[in-house]
């Protein structure tokens, strides 16, 4: 073969550099603001009074997070929100894995027009019902409790389609083998289904997670009682007077502090993540 | 342990869709029985039923001479290999195997004997705690035979075990479910629509087409006394010649058979009294057409195509009339497209179909 031979290459070199070009680019643009909160929350309150420019100058300190540790609330909203992402997130597991097995597996009465009905869910928006909700809760006196907290979002209308669409995609012949393996139906989902919708288990629950984690509105609403807030209640709650006492620094620290499971989250599950967002798409 | 299975009156409707209707068929324990039809005859679907997997409609199905269409798959005794083979993808092979005997119950080292032992006939002690995804097409086939096996059940079901491999891999996994037919003498009943797995497999062969059983013979009973056209046109490659018939007379025990394309063929086919030869056809297969040395004079054949397959060669042609006729001959055959050859039949091999494809063979019926 002679020297200036050259194979063919699918993606232009040019096209390669440009993508990069704009990626990089990009992700500067978004990771601007999160460098900026972080250097906020490592510089004295006193010395950001003055002006956020220094930030971009030494000294910088720790205190700020320090101050989260022995003065602040954030301990407690943190363990809030810990109580109610991760509750969320193993009930809606539990239930959307059941409910995708049902209608994906199982004949009963109704079942197209009853995941029609649970389809609706996905396309009516929380402010709809917020109200009606509202006053539910309120009779049941579930208000500033953690269950009060949990349990709107357990009935998960994207978790349900999306399990049941993972059950529907496992070949049939896998039950049956079962079956004749002389496996119960509770022996069947438990042992041979439900492990297989492992990789979907973890796209839901990665998105249950974060969305229990941010959620502001319902705990707004729910949690009134300063010791229920959940992190994202509790930080805007600081903010209304955070130039009078508690200072920028200190804000940004309990900002980072509150953004840090959702970071660990992300990095662990990274991968599921992006095969979610990619819909599967690319094996 | 083998069984015998016995399929009484069997029907199988989905709505007003009939799939089976009205099958009856024995088998004997320790035979290798294979059902063989094309796509939606109903093979797979009387497979299903036999395990448990499809309800029946009516009729029933004994195993070992207990009705068994009233128990749930896991208690017929039956084992069935997958095309797909529906290996569990989240288990090793060694728990893919014993995954059926924990369900029993079974004790953890009667367990690990058999599937040690399972797993030594096939060859796959080395890939037990691998998972399915680690495997070739082969080895997880082998590892579905392996699930089965270890169940030591009463009859194998075999749903077209074979389809997912390549050639290569096909014909040497068929020759070794021969033998392990051979080793365990237990009865087997395999789907497939490739005729040379059901001729190459089969004590018998089941032919299946059009929601019934058309033919069950031996092998080699269904390819020299077709039961039916449809049989005759489908066991074979190439296909059974067929040819238009004109008219048919009888004189002293010979038949004197009018064709389009062929004349008149002298066969010694018996007819029923009441036989008619309006829409019925001559059969005959390719290698009981011989094509004569160049000089000799028969009947001419114009060569369409001429496919050289090493041992032996195949000429597709025209007959004057322009019906078309395959051809056999040996691989050195010079034979060329365009040319016209001159051919003789055997006309001991002729087959003569009614108008309902009804089969009459030379020698008797």
């Amino acid at each position: 073969m002679s020297q200036d031979q050259t194979t063919y290459r699918p993606e232009g070199l040019t096209a390669n550099r440009t993508l990069l070009t704009i990626s990089i680019i990009l992700s500067i643009v978004m990771m601007a603001p999160v460098a900026w909160l972080v250097g906020l929350s490592i510089k004295d309150n006193k010395e950001l009074m003055l002006g956020t420019e220094s930030v971009f100058a030494f000294p910088y300190t720790l205190v700020n997070y320090l101050n989260i540790l022995y003065s602040s609330q954030a301990f407690g909203w943190f363990f809030n929100s810990l109580v109610v992402a991760v509750g969320q997130t193993i009930g809606v597991l539990v239930l959307s894995s059941l409910a995708g097995y049902a209608f994906a597996r199982l004949e009963f009465p109704f079942r197209r027009t009853i995941f029609v009905i649970v389809l609706f869910g996905l396309a009516v928006p929380e402010q709809a019902v917020i109200i009606a909700r509202h006053q539910m809760f309120n009779w049941f006196g579930l208000h500033n409790s953690y269950l009060g907290l949990i349990l709107p979002d357990l009935s998960s209308a994207f978790g349900v389609f999306l399990m049941t669409q993972f059950f529907r995609a496992i070949p049939r012949e896998i039950d049956e083998a079962a079956l004749l393996d002389n496996a119960s139906p509770l022996r069947i989902f438990w042992k041979v289904l439900l492990p297989l919708t492992l990789p979907a288990q973890a796209t839901l629950g990665i998105f249950t997670f974060l969305h229990a984690w941010n959620d502001y509105w319902w705990p707004l609403i729910s949690a009134t009682k300063k010791e229920m807030f959940t992190l994202t209640i509790g930080i805007a709650s600081s903010q209304t007077n955070f130039a009078q006492s508690e200072g920028l620094g200190f804000l940004s620290a309990q900002a980072v502090f509150a953004s840090l499971p959702v970071l660990i989250v992300y990095v662990i599950f990274q991968r599921h993540i992006v095969t979610a967002v990619s819909g599967g798409a690319v094996k | 342990m083998s069984a015998s299975i016995e399929i009484t009156n069997v029907t199988k409707r989905y709505g007003a869709l009939t799939v089976l209707d009205d099958v009856s068929l024995s088998i004997e324990a320790g035979e290798f029985v294979v059902f063989l039809g094309p796509s939606g005859c109903g093979k797979s679907t009387l497979l299903r039923m036999i395990a448990g997997l499809e309800d029946v409609t009516a009729g029933t199905i004994a195993v070992g001479g207990e009705r068994v269409d009233t128990l749930p798959p896991g208690k017929r005794g039956v084992a069935m290999v997958f095309q797909s083979y529906a290996l569990y993808p989240h288990m090793t092979v060694a728990q893919n195997m014993s995954f059926g005997l924990e369900n029993i119950g079974m004790a953890k080292a009667e367990i690990g004997r058999r599937v040690e032992q399972a797993a030594a006939t096939l060859e796959i002690a080395h890939l037990l705690d691998r998972k399915p995804a680690k495997l070739s097409g082969g080895q997880r086939q082998r590892v579905a035979i392996g699930r089965a096996i270890v169940k030591e059940p009463k009859a194998f079901l075999f749903d077209e075990p074979l389809s997912n491999l390549d050639a290569a891999l096909r014909g040497r996994t068929r020759l070794e479910l021969a033998q392990l037919h051979a080793r365990l003498g237990s009865t087997m009943i395999f789907v497939t629509h490739d005729q040379v797995e059901a001729m190459t497999l089969a004590d018998r062969i089941v032919i299946m087409h059009d929601r019934k059983i058309e033919q069950i013979g031996t092998p080699m009973e269904i390819y020299q006394r077709p039961a039916s056209r449809f049989v005759a046109g489908f066991v074979g490659s190439p296909a059974m010649n067929f040819v238009p018939v004109k008219g048919v007379n009888e004189n002293g025990g010979t038949l004197r058979i009018e064709t389009c394309g062929l004349g008149d063929v002298a066969a010694a086919i018996r007819l029923p009294a009441r036989f008619s030869p309006e829409g019925g056809c001559l059969g005959i297969r390719a290698e009981d057409v011989t094509v004569l040395p160049a000089g000799e004079a028969g009947i001419p054949l114009k060569a369409d195509v001429v496919e050289r397959l090493g041992d032996r060669t195949l000429i597709y042609g025209q007959l004057a009339d322009g019906t078309k006729l395959a051809a056999e001959t040996d691989g050195r055959s010079e034979a060329r497209s365009g040319d016209t050859l001159q051919i003789a039949l055997d006309t001991s091999a002729l087959h003569l179909f009614d108008a309902a494809g009804i089969a009459h063979h030379a020698g008797g019926d």
